[in-house]
């Protein structure tokens, strides 16, 4: 039968069997390439979490070193309280008699998307005092740090400082969603 | 040219197979520094002798895809007997060579009985006379040819060339054969090849039925009859080849000084022939053996051929051009040096790297997500990072105030009281306080500056009448943390 066939019919048969085979690739290929784009994004989604949760171990211990502990945040109200409660629990184990504590709205952390609470704290305290708190302060779950800080103590005669009594105003941050 | 080649073209040798009066004859002929030497000679006894089986007595293989016998630069040539082969001149207008083939095709299809798909044609032009080129053409059945090339396709020969041709190369060279147009006669036992030379070449020839055995019958009226047609025969030849002076055309009769022959020239000349025997001259030709007259006459058509084969110049009437093309030596290359397949392997690679590249990106991410899945939820997952983006913006968040308390009293010396610190993000951190004197205020400065992670160390200082010690306010930035435009911090 392929004897009948002229040269022309031929080569029609060839062109018609490349085209088919062209369109079969595009066909197949349109929907392999969509599913692995699909694959691809997905892969690079994965692979960004897994960078940001597989940290090196020595960063990690680095990280863990300035927060040994934290808490994720809550809704602004909850967090507040949470805390101040927490930053009055260790003023106290500290030993710092301070005034009320005040509360404040900060501005927006442009890093992390959460708003910034701010706690002031104002007391009259001994320096060692001082020194405790800041010291534990790391230990406060919902602390993000320190914003402000004031130590004041007046000078008594012959340079000397008394340390037993100096102004402390400290102004610390949380993060609230 | 180079060296080696030159030594290639020395070392040469041709070995040349024929079937002549019926016996496959072949000899190897070797060019050494222009001297011929005939290195053996071989003749079938057999008269139905197989080529394959003659080829293979003379040393040559018969396989075709044995490797090729480059070693000796040996070549190979066979003869076609021409007695099939009708020669026929002509004149055609002095036009180009595509012009010149159409008329011969055209002329052969009206002279000879056979329809152009049955037959072969081979021609050469020669002489230009009045504008007429005159031409040779040597027609001969398609079939017979093709039977002769399936017989010694076997053993590759480089060249099928016609005997005739073989026999006037053989009467120029070691025949004595000076004449510019001549008659040249090969006798065989039962045929002669009569051939018409001008200028040395092959220019018309015919095979007619006497040989030399008709000439030696007993019979003295059997032998007058044969002279008789035979010199009748030949006047009919060279009225065919348009030899206008018979009387003065010389007539070589090809002899190996046998008494035969000599009866041919008589019979020739009674009939008015300028005929005349030609011997062979021995002196031209070496051997390993010792060479003899009757030797070079009963090879003379093989060694015509070698050394028509020898001679790169030769125009030889190729009758079989469109039947046998001697396959070419080739070089066999590493299958890696064929661009068809190394582009088809590139291409199977490319296609394999898709595969595996498709295949790890739907794969990977699937693998990595089922472990994930057996060990912590997609929530938990989440929570994970959430938390530990946390802790890396706590981490850049949080200033070491300790630090920063430890690092100004190591850099002060004792006797300096200082009574304010003073931190807040994004502003230099001040410290007040006093100094007994300024070399102590700048010695503080600069232990301050010293430490890692303290910038831009700046003091103010009054001196206190009073107390007569100086009061100063000192700046400093510590760490990102004091920098205002900076959001990255830590």
């Amino acid at each position: 039968m392929i004897d009948k066939l002229s040269k022309k019919d031929i080569r029609a048969i060839k062109i018609g069997a490349i085209a088919a085979v062209i369109i079969a690739v595009l066909m197949f290929g349109s929907k392999l390439h969509g599913r692995w784009k699909k694959a691809k994004t997905k892969g690079s989604e994965l692979y960004a979490k897994l960078d940001a949760i597989d940290v090196d171990q020595i960063k990690q211990a680095g990280l863990m070193s300035i927060v040994p502990v934290i808490e994720m945040p809550k809704i602004e109200g909850e967090q507040k309280f949470l805390f101040r409660d927490k930053l009055s629990e260790q003023l106290k184990r500290a030993g710092i008699r301070n005034k009320p504590l005040q509360v404040q709205a900060g501005r927006k952390s442009p890093q992390a998307g959460y708003k910034l609470l701010l706690v002031k704290c104002n007391a009259t305290c001994r320096f060692s005092q001082v020194l405790d708190l800041l010291a534990r302060l790391n230990e406060n779950p919902y602390l993000v740090g320190i914003e402000e800080l004031k130590i004041k103590c007046d000078p008594k005669k012959k340079g000397q400082v008394d340390l037993d009594q100096v102004d402390l105003d400290l102004v610390v941050s949380t993060f609230a969603i | 040219m180079n060296n080696d080649k030159i030594n290639a073209e020395i070392r040469q040798s041709i070995v040349a197979i024929v079937k002549d009066d019926n016996k496959l004859k072949g000899i190897e002929l070797q060019n050494q520094d222009g001297s011929l030497e005939i290195l053996w000679t071989r003749s079938g006894e057999s008269t139905d002798a197989d080529w394959r089986e003659f080829v293979a007595e003379c040393g040559l293989s018969v396989e075709p895809a044995a490797p090729a016998d480059t070693d000796s630069d040996r070549m190979v040539v066979v003869g076609f007997n021409s007695a099939g082969t009708i020669f026929h001149r002509t004149n055609v207008p002095d036009v180009g060579a595509k012009e010149i083939e159409s008329i011969i095709k055209l002329q052969a299809e009206t002279r000879l009985p056979l329809s152009p798909d049955q037959m072969e044609m081979a021609w050469r032009a020669d002489h230009l006379q009045d504008g007429q080129v005159g031409v040779i053409m040597a027609v001969a059945r398609k079939e017979q040819l093709q039977k002769f090339v399936d017989n010694v396709r076997p053993f590759e020969p480089t060249k099928i060339l016609l005997s005739c041709e073989g026999i006037v190369k053989v009467w120029g060279a070691f025949f004595s054969g000076n004449k510019e147009t001549a008659v040249v006669l090969s006798t065989g036992t039962h045929d002669t090849q009569v051939c018409l030379v001008e200028n040395g070449r092959l220019s018309n020839a015919v095979v007619l039925d006497i040989g030399v055995d008709d000439f030696s019958t007993d019979g003295t009226v059997e032998q007058n009859e044969t002279t008789e047609r035979f010199a009748q025969d030949m006047s009919s030849v060279l009225e065919l080849f348009g030899c206008s002076n018979q009387a003065e055309l010389p007539v070589f009769v090809l002899s190996d000084g046998s008494a035969a022959y000599v009866s041919i020239v008589s019979s020739l000349r009674l009939a008015g022939l300028n005929a005349r025997v030609a011997l062979p001259d021995v002196n031209g030709l070496m051997a390993k053996s010792e060479l003899s007259v009757e030797d070079i006459y009963e090879y003379r058509v093989p060694i015509g051929l070698a050394l028509m084969a020898f001679d790169e110049t030769t125009d030889e009437l190729n009758i079989f051009k469109n039947l046998y093309n001697p396959s070419e030596k080739e070089v066999k290359k590493h299958w890696l040096h064929s661009p068809k397949v190394t582009c088809a392997i590139a291409s199977v690679m490319l296609v394999l790297l898709a595969i595996v590249t498709f295949a790890v990106d739907v794969t990977g991410p699937k693998a990595i997500e089922k472990r994930l899945e057996a060990s912590v939820s997609d929530t938990d997952m989440n929570q994970l990072v959430k938390r530990q983006q946390l802790i890396k913006t706590v981490a850049r968040e949080r200033p070491d105030l300790l630090d920063i308390l430890k690092l100004v009293n190591e850099s002060g010396e004792r006797g300096i009281t200082l009574t304010n610190l003073y931190f807040k993000k994004g502003q230099p951190v001040s410290i007040s306080g006093q100094v007994t004197s300024n070399d102590q205020l700048s010695r503080f400065e600069k232990n301050l500056q010293d430490n890692k992670g303290i910038e831009k160390v700046n003091y103010t200082a009054n001196m206190n009448a009073k107390s007569k010690r100086i009061t100063f306010t000192m700046t400093f930035h510590y760490k990102n943390f004091t920098k205002k435009a900076t959001r990255t911090r830590g």
